[in-house]
């Protein structure tokens, strides 16, 4: 039997490491966004969401927002949440 | 992840558990296994706000674990310096395949997820090296980059690397400049879409005569070998030289689309349509070989044009979903028709479904693509869809733009068949790079 074939895979990019940002010591005094990333259902799930922390984290405030395309980053929210967030929950993806 | 690794916030990605494995994969990808997520049940979509509440107050079905107990550690339980550091990966890979003397290599193969689970010619030096004939370009020589979605990372591919899978898929060294043309394309024929996206593939130019493709009778099925074969090929390379298309983890169609094992491709029949060939409106001359890349999904049939012609592509093209566009695929028969009847080429055609298949606003806006995708551009203030989205639900609103409508002619002319394909050309927005064309150059890589 034939070993000597040629492999059909493709080139894939060297994977570099990316950390992750600290964890903070505790929700209470935190501003939380609540990321609705735009696929359907996702605005109702943040809001359920918030609703959520609002009876059990009464000291979080959280804030409803909207990624402006599904597809790619929104530079302009994720700059408005490193200025005024502590965290961020996104959702819901695929 | 663009929030964790830029902005150096604390980000918890909430997933639908259906695509774990695939979440998993892609954080691994990205340097960051580690990435803060946590999931509920699929689905999401159509659930009421009571259901999502449910959600939320239940548990994680992939860790066990209430949901918001994950969702809280997640984002204040101390953190492994490894995940502070994350983690990088070497994944070079071999030119030859690895194995034991004397194993069978058409499991391996079938195993490995190299192939669409029928026999593959194997890829020896040899034949590759005649394969290779097939071009004037150097077997290293870079052709471009493929990935299976937007989110994931491109891999890129040389000529010897289409080459192999050309041999794996029984083509012949003749057809090489047109599978190069597809893979230098930037369009995946492996797809990972929920949507199960399928590709239609169609050739214009000289190269049709030249490797012998089939535009007339039975063009769209298993009668001719360059047409099986390029097709085959451009799904095995798209699958093999993008990563994988392995199924919850590359790939996540979610009932699969059976277009995939042919790419159903074929030549314009232009000898026969009384129209100009479909390159020539996208940016060639007739003298100029092309392949155009289409992604659809399905395709609703009829045959000829009755009296009722109109009415009947208003039902069959009405029932489409928007956005996604429609490619109309015509036996000469019905070109000529057509013609006959005052509409004298593609673009006028095209202009007659745009103005009168339309549909009430309030069932455009009641489907998966428009909620997720039009909604977007609607959002955004762009025309027309920001008068779309505000129209009344009873109004009539067209289904497709103009540039969502491709006519195409193929048959043999033994009846008037025709068929409404369920998509176009890829949306810019989901092209491994905007400016990218899904028309290509196949003379480029005689």
């Amino acid at each position: 039997m034939d070993t000597t074939v040629l492999s059909p895979v493709g080139f894939p990019p060297a994977v570099t490491a990316r950390g992750i940002a600290p964890q903070l010591d505790g929700l209470d005094g935190r501003h939380l966004f609540l990321v609705d990333v735009g696929f359907e259902n996702s605005g109702p799930f943040m809001q359920q969401l918030q609703g959520w922390l609002a009876e059990h984290e009464p000291g979080t405030r959280t804030t409803v927002v909207k990624w402006r395309n599904q597809h790619v980053p929104d530079p302009e929210l994720c700059e408005r949440i490193r200025a005024e967030g502590d965290a961020a929950i996104l959702g819901v993806g695929l | 992840m663009t929030l964790e690794t830029e902005y150096g916030v604390p980000a918890v990605a909430v997933h639908a558990d259906a695509f774990a494995r695939l979440v998993a994969s892609v954080a691994r990808v990205n340097g960051m296994p580690g990435a803060r997520r946590a999931f509920v049940p699929t689905p999401v979509l159509n659930r009421t706000p009571d259901e999502l509440r449910a959600y939320i107050e239940g548990d994680d079905p992939v860790r066990g674990r209430p949901f918001m107990a994950e969702v809280v550690d997640a984002l204040t339980k101390p953190v492994p310096p490894e995940e502070l550091r994350g983690v990088g990966l070497d994944r070079s890979t071999p030119r030859h395949v690895e194995a034991e003397p004397g194993a069978d290599m058409q499991r391996l193969f079938r195993e490995r997820g190299w192939t669409d689970m029928l026999p593959v010619v194997l890829p020896t030096e040899e034949r590759v090296a005649a394969m290779l004939e097939g071009t004037s370009h150097d077997r290293d020589e870079i052709v471009g980059s493929l990935r299976p979605t937007n989110f994931r990372e491109p891999w890129s591919f040389t000529v010897e690397k289409v080459a192999v899978n050309a041999v794996m898929a029984g083509a012949e060294p003749r057809y090489l400049p047109v599978i190069l043309a597809l893979a230098a394309s930037g369009f995946t024929a492996r797809n990972s879409s929920t949507s199960s996206i399928g590709t239609m593939v169609v050739v214009n130019g000289p190269i049709r005569e030249e490797i012998g493709m089939n535009a007339g009778i039975g063009a769209l099925g298993p009668y001719n070998h360059a047409n099986a074969t390029i097709g085959r090929a451009y799904g095995l390379l798209s699958q093999n030289l993008q990563g994988g298309s392995v199924p919850g983890e590359t790939f996540m169609g979610s009932q699969g689309n059976p277009y995939a094992y042919s790419c159903v491709t074929f030549a314009e029949h232009e000898e026969a349509s009384p129209w100009a060939p479909y390159h020539t409106l996208h940016g060639f001359s007739p003298e100029e070989s092309a392949a155009t890349v289409f992604a659809v999904w399905g395709n609703v049939w009829t045959e000829g044009l009755r009296e009722s012609w109109r009415e009947k592509i208003q039902a069959m093209i009405g029932g489409l979903e928007p956005f996604l566009g429609t490619t109309l695929v015509l036996d000469p028969i019905v070109a000529r028709e057509l013609v006959s009847r005052g509409i004298p080429d593609q673009e006028a055609l095209i202009a007659w479904i745009h103005e009168h298949v339309r549909v009430p606003a309030g069932r455009y806006w009641d489907t998966y693509c428009a909620r997720n995708f039009i909604r977007e551009d609607a959002e955004l203030g762009i025309e027309p869809f920001a008068s779309y989205a505000t129209a009344e639900p009873d109004a009539a609103i067209p289904l497709f733009e103009p540039h969502r409508i491709h006519v195409v002619v193929a048959g043999g002319s033994t009846t008037g068949q025709w068929s409404a394909f369920s998509g176009a050309p890829l949306d810019p927005r989901f092209r491994l790079d905007p400016s990218l064309s899904p028309t290509v150059s196949i003379d480029r890589w005689r």
